[in-house]
């Protein structure tokens, strides 16, 4: 009898603690989808912080995904965040936040408070994108797309490999940003978010150096420095071929790259690329052709391609493929002198680039 | 019987994470953390080895007994009391630690001191409990907690994001000369053998240990990914501006076609199971240890009730844990670990020598008994 009266009181004295933990539900939260930071022009409020966040519905629909808006200038980011509580009637939680955008102006001054507001914070995910918006992460926000199925979602499915599968899109999150921006050797590449008739583009990258946005890479390059950074991506190849266009879809594409003295005792990059796939533009007959010819060619066409968008990144002293942390990482010389080695190396590095081209075949007709 | 040997040595080299290893040694990564590392396996090892073979040679007794037997009181009562204090630091730093992270990652509203004694209050009963039913639950936890920790793994491994650059670029400061406080908490995870100091009570009287290569193979192995696989995710500098390394690598991990994306929440409940693990066989130790040391104790295996001491005892270490949590903060808890992992290493050390001395002496007694008996014959 003692021993029941004691687990019952056991039992009402633990459940006290279920009560007081300051937790709130759910319908009292506000679930940010969505984080735009821009620059606000004004000097003492230099920080424009938009949120948006889901309206919860329980209809899941084309369409049905609603968003509220909310936007403040602030003098710094977190200060921002703590006055729009004000604005709002519930709870906010960026625990959902799967899109961080960084204004193009604000990229292009000074990003560091962001970052570190973002990797600081300690509900926000470090799986969360990281994306620049042109041209003010507020005019991103304020689009609502029409298709959405939940609040937000158009946005980050357009990212990774879980909806649409885009040669033409970078994908960098937190901890991957965070990593880029400290080491040395790599610098970050933020893909480009730009405003299309109440949708999105995502085409285009950004390659930052430590502290901002330096170049920003056409859909083209994008693609390219896509390819030679991913192993398996599918994505496509042109060139021409006696006045002749040729598509190739490429299935596998793998690159890897050596840095080397050559027989001049001079520093070079060292890249091989492979790439397989299937034509899926080419003139007629080409079954007949000779087809070790037009890969011969096409490899040629991409490999002047690649030196050239390695030699636009050369010039702008950004090294978005990491060629410097292969350095450091086969070239041990003691201490961090390898990395200093390495900045006079960089800028007067050559490239000797080389593609071996498979057509694996001509799709359904000769 | 061997497994429960393992089972042992697998959780205190799991806990690794917790008692801020990889943090050491990654904020030594050019100055000589790589090169403890390597110095570790083969040292660790050898201690492993060593103390398990010798305390096998005193079936069904626990290190306090088998001092107690050969040593005057006054020599082995503060030893006893020195291991005591050591063990039951240990645990309290991970637990306290834990409360932190659970107070970060899970729940930002609550207060991390609600969670911290709601993990006391599990230990409290835990650590109570016979040292016979706590290895048995030891083997049901590891079991349990295998698929997570494989899963996490995996996923930390196979993963694109991995960036074995910057692993290869750290890993070639191997060359430089190895320093105290990284060897220290690089030998750590070899340390669980040291749970066989009690419960060599439980095991059978003709234990030897099989399979060997275990745990210089498992140890490396758990050795290299809990540090390379956060520099593979963070890089060779971001990686030391963390202050969570591991809980923030498992969140930089995505499970895309899981119930939940985020690792992170398996990591924490593999974590949680681990952390209340270590905390309950730290705490049993300790107070098996302080037990010893009454004139009267007898040691017991699985006793029918419960010995009010034991209540006593937990009771007390909860509470100094609670003291330690409001006086202590995160960074001074980190300090403590660090000076905490140095001084286990030496104690470590001293422990090991001295059972494999007494080994050794029974060892050559009993041949000289031999000997003697023989020609007397």
């Amino acid at each position: 009898m003692r021993h029941l009266i004691f687990t019952v009181l056991f039992v009402f004295i633990a459940s006290l603690v279920l009560g007081g933990c300051g937790f709130k539900d759910i319908d009292k939260r506000f679930f940010v989808v969505a984080t735009g930071i821009d620059h606000s022009d004004n000097p003492n409020k230099p920080f424009r912080v938009t949120l948006r966040l889901a309206v919860t519905s329980p209809k899941i629909e084309p369409g049905a995904g609603k968003s509220q808006l909310e936007t403040i200038d602030a003098k710094t980011i977190a200060e921002g965040v703590r006055e729009l509580k004000a604005y709002v009637d519930k709870e906010l939680d960026f625990g959902h936040c799967k899109i961080f955008m960084i204004g193009e102006k604000l990229a292009r001054k000074e990003m560091d408070q962001a970052i570190n507001w973002m990797t600081r914070r300690r509900d926000i995910q470090m799986i969360a994108n990281v994306t620049i918006g042109h041209p003010t992460a507020e005019a991103i926000l304020k689009i609502q797309p029409k298709n959405e199925r939940y609040p937000g979602n158009t946005l980050f499915l357009s990212f990774g490999k879980e909806g649409t599968d885009s040669s033409y899109t970078v994908t960098e999150y937190i901890f991957g940003m965070r990593k880029r921006r400290t080491e040395k050797g790599i610098d970050p590449v933020l893909p480009i978010i730009m405003p299309e008739n109440e949708t999105y583009r995502i085409s285009q990258a950004g390659v930052l150096n430590k502290k901002k946005l330096i170049i920003i890479l056409s859909p083209e390059e994008t693609q390219l420095y896509n390819q030679i950074t991913n192993k398996y991506l599918k994505s496509s190849l042109g060139g021409n071929v006696e006045q002749d266009p040729y598509v190739l879809a490429v299935g596998r594409i793998q690159s890897r790259f050596k840095i080397k003295n050559n027989a001049q005792g001079k520093p070079v990059v060292e890249m091989r690329i492979k790439i397989h796939g299937l034509l899926e533009e080419a003139p007629k007959l080409v079954f007949d052709k000779d087809w070790a010819s037009i890969e011969q060619e096409l490899a040629k066409q991409y490999s002047k391609s690649v030196v050239r968008l390695l030699k636009k990144f050369q010039r702008q002293g950004v090294d978005p493929i990491g060629f410097g942390l292969k350095y450091r990482a086969t070239h041990y010389s003691g201490g961090d002198k390898s990395w200093q080695e390495w900045q006079g190396i960089y800028p007067n590095i050559e490239f000797d680039v080389q593609t071996r081209v498979t057509i694996e075949g001509t799709g359904l007709i000769k | 019987m061997n497994r429960y040997f393992y089972y042992s040595f697998l959780y205190v080299l799991l806990i690794n994470i917790m008692m801020f290893v990889p943090n050491i040694i990654i904020q030594n990564r050019y100055s000589g953390g790589i090169s403890s590392l390597l110095l570790a396996i083969p040292f660790g090892t050898m201690l492993a080895l060593l103390f398990s073979s010798s305390i096998s040679r005193f079936p069904g007794k626990a290190v306090p007994e088998i001092l107690f037997d050969h040593y005057p009181r006054w020599l082995v009562v503060p030893f006893m009391w020195m291991l005591a204090a050591l063990y039951f630091l240990g645990s309290t730093i991970v637990l306290v630690a834990f409360s932190v992270v659970i107070n970060r990652f899970y729940n930002p509203d609550t207060s991390s001191n609600v969670v911290l004694y709601l993990l006391i209050a599990t230990c409290i009963y835990c650590s109570t409990r016979t040292t016979l039913s706590l290895v048995f639950a030891l083997e049901v936890l590891i079991i349990i907690n295998a698929p997570l920790v494989m899963f996490v793994l995996g996923k930390g491994i196979f993963t694109s994001d991995l960036d074995w650059d910057a692993m290869h670029t750290v890993a070639n400061y191997f060359r430089m000369p190895p320093n105290l406080v990284s060897f220290a908490a690089a030998t750590y995870i070899f340390s669980g053998y040291l749970n066989m100091s009690i419960l060599n009570r439980a095991l059978p009287p003709n234990f030897r240990l099989k399979h060997r290569w275990i745990i210089p193979l498992v140890g490396t192995l758990a050795m290299f990914t809990s540090i390379f696989i956060p520099i593979g995710f963070h890089g060779t500098e971001a990686v030391d501006e963390y202050l969570f390394i591991w809980s923030i690598t498992a969140d930089s991990m995505k499970m895309e076609y899981g119930f939940i994306e985020r690792v992170l929440f398996l990591y924490l409940i593999l974590y949680l199971n681990l952390t209340l693990l270590f905390t309950t066989f730290g705490w049993h130790k300790a107070m098996e240890f302080l037990k010893s040391t009454s004139k009267s104790h007898k040691p017991h295996l699985d006793p029918e009730k419960i010995p009010k001491i034991n209540w006593i005892i937990c009771g007390a270490f909860g509470l100094i844990a609670i003291i330690y949590s409001g006086v202590v903060n995160e960074k001074q808890n980190f300090s403590i670990a660090t000076v905490w992992l140095i001084i286990r290493l030496f104690a470590e050390i001293l422990s090991v020598i001295w059972i494999c001395w007494l080994a050794y002496r029974l060892k050559s007694k009993s041949k000289f008994k031999v000997k003697g008996q023989s020609e007397s014959k």
